[in-house]
């Protein structure tokens, strides 16, 4: 008998409190900075070491390179970069791994699409995805501009 | 109204009481809308939601484009049903519905039929809607629609019992079945000369008889969805569903106004001083009370099992209500009595 009123009164409280609904497809989500959202790739940092194509558990990066337009200078520049998103899995090992913070993570998280193949994405679309790019790269331990002296 | 109804019936009379009924049709339909909107928003912020809020500035067009989409689905009549009791039967659960509210009185000049026996001509037309449930979950040929036929049947047979005889303290306090000389009975200025208070073991006993013969949570056996698929509608579609829903809000009506007259002293005000404010008011304000408590208990409570609605009505209620009697009528014979 007791407890009957004891839930009146829970609902009746509850009635004016704060409401968890949100309006996600009207108002866009701001993800927290170290959500794993679609990478964000930036060409001219890329040194074309290959290093996220090898840590890729899903095998979803291909890349090429080629040899620097710049005679005077050595290695690589990038030619493609493309990331299938119907196997990547998001999980930052590659965006992890880069010694440039080349390819970061950003907060955008909108994948559907109607046809399988606009999951594809290449170097052009991946370095417009600028928006909301993970601020804090998690540079930890790695030697920071100028040290290591 | 009521020097019109005691004068000989002509054809301008007739036209009027035509005109005020679909007036109150009108009334009624609007307040339907409403208070689905209303439930659902009630029942969203209690659960922290928002509730409807797209269709319509506040979603207060939701309930107007529910109703448009069932209207526009299509009519399906199970092929082994029986037609002619499938038919009939939310028509016959709507129009004692309706036929119930001819008996509220609104204000001491705002009524529609001014019966000597209005609580009885309620409590004796709602239980048809009970024979309308029952017939349409036997002529859907359907085992769920059925059971959820035959439970209502139960429920409604045995909460009625109960509910009339909570009635019967309220009536020998006023001397009168007639609703508006029950009203009458409850004036004095002061909220305590409701019944509600004298007759508060009536009041509870009233309220939770009146939420099981509404088949509302957390009395709602007849359309427990997790057992029934949906009770005794479940082969109803479209425009004949939407019946059977209106049914159920027009006695959310029904039963609200009539809390408002025999308990909460109808138009009233609750203090002497209050009385400036029109009695029309004070009803609609108890009125949406009640109606308000009814999603509050539905937002709040599960709903209860089989056995233990029958044991709490027969068991508990019952006996509750006759003791209110007997005590109503000790205290009559011992201090009003002349």
């Amino acid at each position: 008998m007791k407890g009957l009123f004891k839930g009146l009164a829970v609902t009746l409280k509850s009635m004016t409190a704060k409401k968890v609904t949100i309006s996600y497809p009207d108002e866009p989500l701001i993800m927290p900075d170290r959500f794993r959202g679609i990478q964000h790739f930036i060409p001219d940092k890329c040194i074309v070491c290959n290093q996220c194509v090898r840590v890729c558990p899903t095998d979803c990066i291909t890349l090429t390179g080629k040899p620097n337009p710049d005679p005077e200078k050595k290695g690589k520049v990038i030619d493609t970069y493309d990331i299938n998103f119907e196997i990547c899995i998001l999980c930052d090992l590659c965006t992890e791994v880069c010694p440039t913070e080349a390819i970061v993570m950003t907060g955008n998280f909108e994948l559907s699409a109607y046809s399988r193949d606009d999951l594809f994405k290449d170097k052009e679309w991946l370095t417009a995805n600028d928006r909301l790019v993970r601020k804090d790269n998690n540079n930890i331990g790695a030697p920071v501009k100028g040290g290591g002296k | 109204m009521g020097d019109l109804l005691r004068e000989p019936l002509t054809w301008g009379h007739a036209l009027i009481f035509a005109a005020a009924a679909i007036l109150l049709m009108g009334i009624v339909l609007g307040f339907v809308t409403y208070a689905i909107y209303f439930e659902r928003k009630v029942i969203g912020w209690m659960q922290l939601r928002v509730g409807p809020n797209r269709v319509g500035p506040f979603g207060l067009l939701q309930t107007v484009a529910d109703v448009l989409k069932l209207l526009l689905k299509e009519d399906t009549i199970p092929r082994k049903a029986d037609r002619v009791l499938f038919v009939l039967a939310p028509v016959l659960a709507f129009v004692p519905a309706f036929a119930v509210l001819a008996v509220i009185p609104y204000t001491q000049s705002l009524y529609f039929a001014d019966l000597n026996v209005g609580v009885l001509y309620y409590v004796a037309l709602s239980g048809i809607s009970t024979l309308a449930i029952v017939l349409g979950g036997w002529a859907s040929n359907n085992k769920y629609a059925l059971l959820g036929g035959m439970r209502s049947a139960a429920q409604m047979i045995s909460y009625e019992v109960p509910l009339v005889i909570s009635i019967v303290g309220t009536v020998m306090l006023s001397g009168s079945m007639n609703l508006r000389t029950i009203v009458e009975a409850q004036s004095g200025g002061w909220f305590w000369n409701w019944h509600f208070l004298p007759q508060f073991i009536g009041f509870g006993v009233f309220m939770i008889a009146a939420v099981s013969e509404l088949n509302r949570t957390p009395f709602d056996l007849p359309e427990a969805e997790s057992e029934l698929v949906a009770g005794y509608h479940v082969e109803y579609s479209g425009f004949r569903f939407a019946f059977f829903m209106l049914t159920e809000y027009v006695y959310v009506y029904a039963i609200a106004a009539l809390t408002t007259v025999l308990f909460l002293g109808g138009w009233h005000a609750p203090a002497p001083f209050l009385a400036v404010v029109p009695g029309l008011i004070w009803f609609i304000l108890k009125f949406a009370c009640i109606v308000f408590f009814l999603f509050w208990l539905r937002a709040t409570f599960p709903r209860v099992r089989v056995d233990q609605l029958m044991g709490f009505g027969w068991k508990v209620l019952l006996p509750l209500a006759i003791v209110n009697v007997f005590v109503t009528a000790g205290y009559i014979e011992l201090f009003i009595k002349h």
